[in-house]
């Protein structure tokens, strides 16, 4: 079922990408122009993933409950790493999403803000001190 | 004699006091990135790409921190496949097979010694043909027009996802999708922007480092939440590294055979290492297998396959080189270094950089040495470094690849592209649909594109020309065979599968 859905969700990406290029027009420039190339891929794409729908190969195992419950906290500590990163600065935020990875991954919450703490700091003296990467300690959010 | 001239000024590169060290610490950092269950050579070097660029490295210090470090993972994943029955990455699965039961009998020694030697001698044959044969392909490759060149992107989507046993359909739907990514962004001819929709920051398409370490580290972070974290105190305890030498030159043989089928595997497109030690393990299984001992601990079973899969990845690195096509998933990120360096690998690569070619080529002869030298007698440091539980190295691989992805353009936006691309490879992978056709088409695509444009206006718009050259048609029949024999394989396959209970 899960190989049915996926050749749907990309047979309808490929019809659009093929359906979009077909607007790219320029007047000058080469004979071939923008749009043929999309198009010699987009449709190949779409005859393979109806294949897929209507001849499904292989079946896939979705991780349980609660496995998927940890793929999402593990994801939204990423996504709050970027959100988070320019406001708080490299070290707190590099720290905290060391740590939450660490507690997801089973960790022990003591050793695991350890880790975040010791592991930030020694990348920020590496990329900021070492090599002058423009990382700021503290983030706008601190006026820094 | 125009070899040895060429290796010559390749050592005097080599030598360098920067490459001599990066040299060292990529061996170094290899072997233990291949030893740690769930980091390997893609990830690894995929990680260490921003990093280069963050040094401020050129493209052949680059090169040669990356190909130590995919030497010295090779090296490292036999490490834990015989201490702990885990393969520290992808290539060293066979491995286990007779590596683990040696260990268990007491022999863990021998058999690192074994696996060790034939690494040793596999990455050696296959860097002495490298040495003979790249040189030769690229003077051939000189004579391709774009529609040749067209055609060989063509073969190289069709038949990357080699032969073994997955739904070709997917292979090419993984590279399909390459493509489409491939082209966002203002396109190169007229400027005009193609999907980006209406985004400034996707005007100059996505950046394939961002893409690629999203999809090969934050993917594999996915695949580590979903499985239950193997406990590693349990690994058998080395006591000595000295091997007894009678058992190890017992397998001089299996190490020959597994050299010379792995670096034709590698050189093969659409092969890579993992192949290369499927390949020289079931080859020297048939030759050697008499008493039913493979599977058992046989010390021909370990030297088959590291002498394979060493091989194999040096052997990856000739079609990577000379003709600007990756056979494998390593070389293919390492392509994707060379072009973000402006470095266009293929034919006239060797004419042009020879520093470049022929030091990465040296240093590969010296990387070999080290390798050898840091994993026989310093194996118990690694057994040591090993023990790192994974919650605590995780999370630091995925802090340097937001640092070394957040180093490439000081935005965010490419944060979130990377996290995007985590997901996606997370999904492909789980749906059995590769992750490595997709990176060559991202990759390729752009130059894919401009070729197939040169062409058409070189001959006016008539697509006659896409096989005017009997070049392209050599590479259109092949393509067209191989691409019958997978189907056939696979429809043979599925029968098989429907016939059994």
């Amino acid at each position: 079922m899960s190989i049915r859905l996926a050749g749907v969700a990309i047979f309808l990406v490929a019809a659009l990408y093929a359906w979009t290029a077909q607007d790219y027009t320029a007047s000058f420039g080469d004979v071939l122009g923008p749009s043929v190339f999309p198009v010699m891929v987009g449709i190949p794409a779409m005859a393979l993933a109806l294949s897929l729908v209507v001849f499904p190969g292989g079946s896939v195992s979705w991780p349980s409950g609660p496995r998927l419950l940890r793929q999402a906290m593990a994801l939204a500590a990423l996504i709050a790493y970027a959100l988070l990163l320019e406001p708080l600065g490299f070290p707190l935020a590099t720290a905290a999403v060391i740590a939450a990875v660490a507690m997801v991954l089973d960790g022990p919450p003591l050793k695991s803000s350890l880790i975040g703490i010791i592991g930030s700091l020694s990348l920020w003296v590496l990329f900021d001190q070492l090599l002058g990467l423009p990382i700021d300690f503290l983030g706008t959010l601190f006026g820094g | 004699m125009e070899i040895l001239s060429s290796l010559g000024l390749g050592f005097s590169v080599a030598v360098q006091p920067l490459h001599l060290t990066l040299l060292l610490f990529g061996c170094f950092a290899g072997t233990l990135i291949g030893a740690m269950p769930g980091l390997g050579p893609v990830n690894g070097v995929a990680i260490l790409i921003p990093l280069t660029f963050a040094f401020g490295f050129d493209a052949t210090a680059s090169l040669i921190l990356l190909s130590a470090v995919y030497f010295g993972c090779m090296y490292g994943g036999r490490i834990s496949s015989i201490l702990l029955n885990i393969p520290g990455d992808e290539p060293a699965v066979m491995t286990t097979l007779d590596g683990y039961p040696m260990a268990q009998q007491g022999q863990a020694a021998n058999a690192l010694a074994i696996s060790g030697v034939a690494s040793f001698v596999g990455a050696t044959v296959a860097i002495v043909g490298l040495t003979l044969f790249a040189p030769l392909l690229a003077r051939a490759a000189i004579y391709f027009g774009p529609a040749d060149y067209f055609a060989l992107y063509v073969m190289a989507f069709a038949t990357i996802g080699g032969l073994a046993g997955v739904d070709p359909r997917k292979t090419l739907l993984s590279a399909l999708i390459g493509l489409m990514i491939a082209t966002i962004g203002l396109d190169p001819a007229t400027g005009i922007p193609r999907y980006t929709g209406g985004s400034f920051h996707l005007y100059d398409g996505i950046d394939p480092i961002v893409a690629l370490v999203g999809l090969f580290a934050i993917s594999e972070l996915m695949f580590l939440l979903e499985k239950t974290i193997k406990d590693r105190d349990s690994a058998i305890k080395l006591d000595t590294w000295i091997p007894d030498l009678k058992v190890v030159f017992g397998t001089a043989w299996a190490t020959v055979r597994g050299s010379v089928v792995g670096f034709v595997a590698g050189v093969l497109p659409g092969a890579g290492a993992s192949l290369g030690a499927v390949m020289s393990y079931s080859i020297e299984k048939q030759v050697s297998n008499k008493n039913g001992t493979f599977g058992k601990g046989d010390p021909k079973g370990v030297a088959a396959p590291e002498a394979g899969n060493n091989s194999a990845s040096a052997g990856a690195l000739i079609p990577m080189l000379s003709l600007g096509v990756p056979g494998s998933g390593t070389t293919a990120v390492m392509l994707a270094m060379l072009i973000s360096l402006n470095v266009q690998p293929g034919p006239l690569l060797f004419e042009r950089q020879p520093d470049l070619v022929w030091g990465l080529v040296a240093s590969l002869y010296m990387a070999n040495v080290m390798l050898l030298v840091l994993n026989l007698p310093l194996i118990g440091l690694f057994t040591r470094l090993m023990a790192v539980p994974t919650w605590a190295l995780m999370p630091l691989v995925v802090a340097i690849s937001f640092i070394g992805v957040y180093s490439i353009s000081n935005s965010t936006f490419d944060l979130y592209i990377m996290i995007g691309f985590g997901v996606l490879g997370y999904v492909l992978r789980k749906l059995d649909i590769t992750l490595v056709p997709l990176v060559l088409g991202l990759l390729l695509g752009a130059d894919m594109e401009n070729n197939l444009r040169r062409a058409l206006s070189i001959s006016g718009g008539d697509y006659g020309v896409l096989v005017a050259s009997w070049i392209s048609v050599v590479l259109y029949i092949a393509t067209a065979a191989f691409l019958a024999l997978s189907v056939w394989l696979a429809l043979r396959d599925r029968k098989r599968a429907a016939d059994a209970p």
